[in-house]
């Protein structure tokens, strides 16, 4: 284990060495992401190995099981940037919005964002669903769901006192825009008509509510 | 050998079935489930047909005896179509699955798309189209949006089968208050109140 210690710079600069290395394994790791993220994309969870990975970020396997424990934490941190960058993404779309608008510009800005970048997505999509293969990038996930951001909208929309109806509703919104997500990317429909349909179908269930 | 694969993929799951498993289960050898199939995932594609006409057939026998309103009615032919898929529950979320998969992976296994099933669009299409004559559905309504609409969400519930290990009552019992907010949507504006924005 000796050749892998830094003796030397620990008597010399004590502060220094913690930063340095963490800085350098950060961009390890940026790499690593780097690389993992477009093959994903191009070959699904399942088709990217770590090998593959590896070879593409320009290191050994050994060097990236140093940074992520599997494949699974590896596609979890990607899956966990993507959220955040998303989530991030729809906030800013619906600032100084509120109720429906905000709603519809949330949808908006996060359909701009997964049509962007369908080929992740449905790798993301795919993995997620295969029971077992990720569970614990699913847990991870699940703690911060999308459908969180628009309920303070949807309580606007149909008022707070209506008890679960209103995260009820705003899973069935969300549901609704991933369900029609799967067929942009999968069975192909053009960004107009995805747009389209989120708007008119987000407005339907919406109308349905307010009447019940 | 589709029959071999279909107990192989529910028994240990689709990940795990090999080619090689489904041959020896099948009694047959690797190779002549290579000529007949292009991958497993072709084998899969060629499983869920099957179902499907099982399916067809338990919908067309409730479908003569649906009644009340049509909310009533999809409620009624979404339950058969849950409890269908929960008797085989591993083998539709693998199915699931791999319809996300990479476009160029699907083309190659010509793997049926999820949520496109003519019979069943069909079947649910004309129960809505009842309800325009009946009138407790919109004249107004786009019959194939809505369609899509009730299949998106059923489909999606199924998120809470795949990580929540919810069973199929509790899927149902979902399933049937969503119906029931869409259905507020689809219903003709009332008389005298506004139209809707």
């Amino acid at each position: 284990m000796n050749h892998f210690t830094y003796g030397g710079l620990t008597a010399s600069e004590p502060a220094e060495r913690p930063s340095q290395r963490a800085l350098a394994k950060q961009r390890t790791r940026e790499k690593i992401v780097g690389a993992a993220k477009a093959l994903f994309a191009e070959h699904g969870y399942g088709g990217a190995t770590i090998r593959d990975i590896a070879k593409a970020a320009g290191m050994s396997t050994g060097a990236v099981f140093a940074s992520f424990t599997d494949k699974s934490d590896l596609f979890t941190e990607i899956a966990e940037v993507e959220q955040a960058e998303l989530h991030a993404a729809m906030r800013a779309a619906a600032d100084g919005l509120t109720g429906r608008e905000a709603i519809a510009a949330m949808l908006e800005a996060a359909t701009e964002r997964h049509l962007g970048s369908l080929a992740l997505f449905q790798a993301i999509m795919s993995a997620l669903w295969t029971p077992g293969l990720a569970e614990k990038a699913r847990r991870r996930l699940d703690r911060r769901p999308a459908a969180a951001l628009i309920l303070a909208s949807v309580e606007q929309e149909i008022g707070s006192e209506s008890g679960g109806c209103a995260r009820f509703t705003a899973e069935m919104i969300w549901d609704g825009y991933l369900a029609t997500l799967r067929r942009a990317a999968v069975d192909g429909l053009t960004p107009d008509l995805v747009k389209a349909r989120i708007r008119d179908q987000t407005k339907t269930i919406l109308a349905g509510v307010r009447r019940a | 050998m589709l029959d071999a694969a279909r107990q192989l993929f529910e028994e240990v799951g689709y990940e795990a079935a090999t080619i090689r498993d489904i041959a020896r289960r099948a009694g047959v050898s690797v190779g002549s489930v290579f000529t007949g199939f292009s991958s497993k995932a072709h084998v899969l594609g060629e499983v869920i047909r099957g179902r499907r006409e099982e399916l067809y057939a338990d919908l067309e026998r409730v479908a003569p005896h649906l009644r009340g309103s049509t909310a009533d009615r999809c409620r009624s032919l979404f339950a058969v179509h849950y409890a269908f898929e929960f008797r085989r529950l591993k083998l539709f979320l693998a199915y699931i699955s791999v319809a996300f998969e990479w476009r160029e992976a699907r083309q190659s296994v010509d793997l049926p798309v999820l949520g496109a099933n003519p019979r069943l669009v069909g079947m649910i299409r004309d129960c809505l189209a009842e309800g325009v004559a009946r009138g407790d559905v919109s004249g107004d309504l786009d019959l194939d949006q809505a369609v899509d609409l009730l299949l998106g969400a059923y489909v999606w519930n199924y998120r809470l089968a795949a990580g929540d290990g919810a069973d199929s009552e509790r899927l149902v019992a979902r399933f049937d208050r969503q119906i029931g907010l869409m259905f507020e949507g689809f219903k003709p504006a009332r008389a005298g109140a506004p139209a809707r924005a």
